[in-house]
């Protein structure tokens, strides 16, 4: 499970950001660079998770943090700015994942300008010396899963994603998702149902 | 605390997020009672497999992402084009003044930000630009910035040309630099050229890229794109021999299931044999459904038996 190295940073160096946040405010454009660059990665990464595609990750990216830049004014420090940044990012997740509920398609494969990565890199599928029988398991379990993902609701998801890959608190991910804490917990559960059921045997 | 209780409160002690008297509780249970233990395992499990699905972005793409926004907000839109051009006073000039400004900008931030300032310096150096009106833009960026004391600085840089050409299709100019495009090391650009060459297959140096992308191309996606300009052709004999070896060999579904269709919309008796052996190993149940329907349409059997 990944913690959430954004959170953790945010969180040590909370007097330091509140001081880049007021600096950009007042339009200092490095300030602001180094802001983005605290969070970015975090940022990048539960988008390209949740969506599974660069171009769409990147897309998320540029007007998460461009949203930032334009609003960054009507911050009034009332909640963290992790937080803050987290409504904007996750809104705009949801849009993307609602879009494709709606379509009904998920990317399958995943590229990236540095190569590709796949996705099941982990599975060791396709390897030459790989236990055809081993091979077998894996291909069915990576459908298992991609079907168990691709059955929750884009909020459960949400949750998943940010409880189980990011590490973020359920009370956190509440705040930043504008409900309770144990909504959260709710769909955390009800996302781990669905999983584990999905999965069946295979766990 | 009763298995039902238990049971309901697995993910949450997985992930942490139990009170500390209902987590004592919870292992108490649990170390008497191998049933809930057994679901706890489960839990696990299914969180180690999970694991295995995890991207973390690589550096050249966030870096990527970083030059897309710095590009986007100079420019005031949210867009990939190049900085729009701009007469600049030379690279030390603008050295210096993006030194300057992040020092001043730096300064309202005051003491504590000794290592921002770094992380700030970085970002404002790596992203000089120069470029003239006649010269195509120099993108520096800077690896190292050294002061040796004696108020001298030197600066470690890598610097990268870019430049635009624009051609028509049917220009042999254009038509080399997409194929080496094809060829190259960077995947989106692979797929790109692909996409435009798509239509093109009847000629021979890009039927030639196509079918060597879609038996060797290391990226799923870039195998996907030469298997859509390559359908135009799929009747034809030499391109169907490399579509039954990718059948056979390729380790992703979408690409497997791309060539049954192909395979399949101009049917031979060749390739009743490829599918059957394809039954033979086929791991994934969508293929595997695809070509049992395709043998049962030609009335083939399922096997070789």
């Amino acid at each position: 499970m990944a913690s959430n190295a954004a959170e953790a940073v945010g969180a040590r160096l909370s007097p330091q950001i509140d001081s880049l946040i007021r600096a950009a405010q007042q339009g200092d454009q490095d300030a602001f660079e180094t802001l983005v660059r605290t969070y970015d990665q975090s940022v990048l990464r539960l988008a390209m998770n949740l969506l599974r595609s660069p171009e769409e990750a990147r897309d998320v990216y540029q007007e998460a943090f461009l949203r930032v830049y334009r609003n960054l004014d009507s911050f009034r420090f009332d909640c963290s700015f992790h937080t803050w940044l987290y409504r904007i990012v996750t809104n705009i997740c949801l849009d993307h994942l609602r879009k494709r509920k709606v379509r009904k398609e998920e990317p399958s494969v995943i590229e990236t300008t540095e190569g590709p990565v796949d996705r099941m890199d982990g599975f060791e599928e396709g390897s030459a010396h790989a236990d055809p029988e081993r091979v077998a398991w894996n291909h069915q379990l990576r459908d298992r899963i991609e079907n168990a993902l691709g059955g929750l609701t884009p909020r459960e998801r949400m949750v998943f994603e940010m409880r189980h890959y990011e590490g973020l608190r359920l009370r956190n991910i509440g705040e930043i998702l504008g409900t309770s804490e144990e909504a959260a917990k709710n769909c955390l559960f009800r996302a781990t149902q669905k999983m584990r059921s999905e999965l069946g045997d295979f766990v | 605390m009763t298995c039902d209780s238990v049971l309901q409160l697995i993910p949450f002690y997985f992930y942490g997020e139990l009170a500390p008297a209902d987590e004592d509780q919870f292992e108490e249970h649990l170390h008497s009672c191998p049933e809930c233990a057994r679901e706890m395992e489960r839990q696990r499990a299914m969180a180690a497999a999970l694991a295995a699905r995890q991207i973390e972005p690589s550096t050249a793409f966030l870096e990527e992402c970083r030059e897309d926004l710095a590009a986007a907000i100079r420019n005031g839109r949210p867009d990939r084009v190049l900085p729009s051009p701009r007469r600049s006073p030379g690279l030390w000039r603008l050295f210096l003044n993006a030194l300057a400004d992040s020092l001043s900008g730096l300064s309202r931030v005051r003491a504590p930000l000794g290592a921002a300032a770094l992380v700030a310096l970085g970002f404002v150096a790596a992203r000089l630009t120069i470029q003239s009106p006649a010269a195509d833009p120099v993108f520096h960026t800077v690896r190292s910035v050294q002061p040796d004391g004696s108020g001298r600085v030197q600066i470690s840089l890598d610097e990268t040309r870019r430049r635009l050409v624009t051609g028509r299709m049917d220009d042999q100019n254009i038509q080399q630099l997409l194929l080496a495009a094809a060829q190259g090391d960077n995947p989106a650009a692979r797929l790109e050229s692909f996409g435009v060459l798509k239509d093109r297959a009847d000629s021979s140096p890009v039927r030639d890229a196509l079918l060597n992308a879609i038996a060797h191309d290391p990226n799923p996606g870039v195998r996907l794109a030469a298997l859509e300009g390559l359908k135009p052709v799929s009747a034809e004999q030499d391109v169907r021999k490399v579509l039954a070896q990718v059948l056979l060999s390729d380790d992703n579904p979408a690409v497997r299931m791309q060539v049954v269709d192909m395979l399949v919309a101009h049917r031979d008796d060749a390739i009743v044999g490829v599918l059957q052996d394809l039954m033979q190993k086929e791991n994934n149940n969508y293929v595997r459904m695809k070509s049992e329907q395709a043998l049962k349409e030609m009335n083939a059997s399922i096997g070789t038996f």
